[in-house]
């Protein structure tokens, strides 16, 4: 399939969540990253990162054929700071732009992992506070050619109480007795008690830290694919995936938005 | 460059308009283009962070692309950019910055982060071509109220400002409880032309003698507690006399001040900038008193008043020539001082 595709050179970029990264990842699959160590900088750092993945490949950024987003969900601040920059890089370089759910990213990602621990579901949850997650539920679905390994979408990608999403897991592993969800991103940090008083023991595992968080090179290479497969979009075509209403939008709509705001008080 | 000229592209989000525009040479403006959010905060009576990043997100890339189409250039014959970044909304300046910075590293063309506030000075650069340093500037917008002494380019010294809140936000807030609505600037505006400024004695604030601050936080109160009074007396009240009554303690006290600054500074100019140095009323009041101390008054015409990307085209123009380092690792600082 990849040959098909000659000289193709893809930015991926990924700025949902606690650490920016960029990846070139070329044609035949090989990936190229810079990653910041730096909490929240990616601002101040995503060109530099950027600029480092890059030279890592060893190409100018003239040569880029394609640049890709992790477009949530996530940091709404960090959404848009990743998908603004990709359209702008996008409109200027006169290069297609592809979308990528971070939800995905997270799951192929962890999904060599996550077989090697014997699981069956790959669970990427981001913490969206308040008992909230983004969450969705991938099959993890083993073969023994690696390369037709594949994390299958079980659920949908959508915001869910982390009590709604365990409780749905925990049906579903009543009919597979002796089999592992594979947890990975940020809700475990935000709910690993809650997870580990819902899953029955040894029913569970959690990513490492280190591999924990969203990182750009599953997205470099969640991008070749589709690349190859002609899903690309373009610059305007590129929108977040926020998953969730501006809060005064959601009032306004409920209708519960302050009627002193809404109406001018008449004397 | 084109045609022997400079060219920057300025690119503004702070707050609620998605702007950009091609200035050559710091001081014409070939295009200017100004997205404004206003109909969709209507809805919700102000502007509701959030939503402005969203918006922003959504149209900064054609509102860039627009600015350069209608000057009929294209990013290789950019030589400089310039972007807002700061004071404003974090996540609507990040919008504008990360935008600068992908454009300048994509195009490779220097970047030099701009302050809303020099830009908002530097419209009168475009205004008034053989306008130059020194003067004294008076900025009147929604979130500023404040007189600085302007040495040279870019170089501003702030010598009063507002304790509390802008003159703009206390326009927001009478309009809004008298029925005009939001934005209350140009409503209040418009209503005080059919009202009698004289009707109702509303305080005017000065505040400890020489002092070149503002509040208006008081007249404020005393404003809104007026309305409360003659409705509990079963009065009707008048908006359009409300209107010019308040409008007149606001500008009057702005516009005493700003005279007496340039007075205390010696200088023969006063240039006003921001959205509020569009009020009709104001620009009479202090051309009137500056003109009866042989001051001249210079302003922007309302296009530039308003936020918008050839102020800050011109601002960067003068801070990259005077030697700004251009920098890819710009952040967004939202509570920049002058």
């Amino acid at each position: 399939m990849l040959n098909s595709c000659k000289n193709m050179k893809i930015l991926g970029i990924e700025t949902t969540g606690k650490y920016g990264s960029a990846s070139v990842i070329d044609e035949t699959g090989r990936v190229f990253s810079a990653d910041s160590s730096e909490e929240m900088n990616h601002l101040r750092g995503m060109i530099t990162l950027i600029d480092e993945a890059l030279r890592e490949a060893g190409i100018s950024k003239d040569e880029l054929t394609h640049i890709a987003a992790s477009v949530g969900p996530g940091s709404f601040t960090g959404i848009r700071i990743g998908v603004t920059t990709a359209r702008t890089i996008s409109q200027m370089l006169g290069i297609p732009c592809i979308a990528v759910s971070t939800l995905e990213a997270m799951a192929k990602g962890a999904l060599d992992r996550a077989i090697s621990a014997g699981a069956l579901y790959v669970v990427p949850v981001i913490n969206a506070r308040r008992h909230q997650t983004y969450a969705g539920v991938y099959e993890a679905v083993f073969t023994t050619d690696p390369e037709k390994q594949s994390a299958v979408p079980v659920m949908e990608e959508k915001q869910y109480m982390i009590e709604d999403l365990l409780e749905e897991l925990r049906t579903r592993m009543d009919e597979y007795k002796g089999s592992v969800v594979y947890f990975t991103g940020d809700g475990i940090d935000a709910y690993g008690d809650i997870i580990q008083g819902a899953m029955a023991e040894e029913s569970y595992v959690f990513a490492d830290e280190a591999v924990r968080y969203q990182n750009a090179e599953s997205v470099a290479k969640i991008a070749l694919a589709k690349a190859a497969a002609g899903k690309t979009i373009t610059y305007n075509e590129l929108m977040p995936e926020y998953m969730r209403l501006a809060e005064a939008e959601q009032r306004l709509k409920a209708g519960t938005l302050s009627e002193r705001i809404r109406k001018p008080v008449k004397i | 460059m084109k045609d022997g000229r400079f060219l920057t592209l300025g690119i503004e989000t702070s707050c609620d308009e998605t702007a950009a525009s091609v200035v050559a040479d710091g001081r014409f403006v070939m295009s200017n283009v100004i997205s404004s959010q206003i109909d969709i905060h209507t809805a919700y009576g102000g502007v509701v962070p959030e939503i402005a990043s969203r918006k922003h997100l959504e149209r900064i890339n054609d509102v860039i692309g627009k600015a350069m189409a209608d000057a009929g250039v294209s990013a290789s014959d950019i030589d400089l950019i310039g972007v807002t970044y700061g004071p404003g909304l974090v996540g609507a300046l990040l919008i504008g910055v990360a935008a600068a910075k992908a454009m300048a590293y994509a195009c490779d063309i220097p970047l030099v982060g701009v302050n809303h506030m020099h830009g908002h000075i530097a419209a009168n650069y475009l205004e008034h071509n053989d306008l130059e340093p020194p003067f004294m500037a008076l900025i009147v917008s929604g979130g500023h109220t404040e007189i600085v002494n302007v040495p040279e380019y870019n170089k501003c010294e702030k010598l009063g400002g507002t304790r509390d809140d802008a003159a703009g936000e206390a326009f927001d807030k009478v309009a809004r409880v008298i029925g005009l609505g939001y934005p209350g600037g140009p409503k209040i505006d418009r209503a005080a032309k059919e009202g009698d400024a004289e009707s109702i004695a509303f305080k005017r604030v000065y505040l400890e003698h020489g002092s070149l601050d503002f509040s208006f936080s008081g007249l404020k109160t005393q404003a809104l507690n007026y309305l409360n009074q003659e409705r509990q007396a079963g009065r009707e009240i008048n908006v359009n006399n409300v209107a010019a009554s308040f409008q007149e303690a606001v500008v009057e006290v702005i516009a005493d001040k700003a005279v007496m600054a340039a007075e205390k500074y010696r200088q023969k100019r006063i240039v006003m900038a921001g959205g509020v140095a569009s009020n009709s009323r104001l620009r009479a009041l202090i051309e009137e008193k500056a003109g009866a101390r042989d001051i001249d008054v210079l302003k922007p015409s309302p296009v530039l008043c308003t936020d918008n990307g050839a102020m800050i085209a011109s601002a960067a123009f003068y801070a990259y020539r005077a030697g700004a380092e251009p920098d890819l690792e710009l952040d967004a600082v939202p509570g920049l001082e002058f």
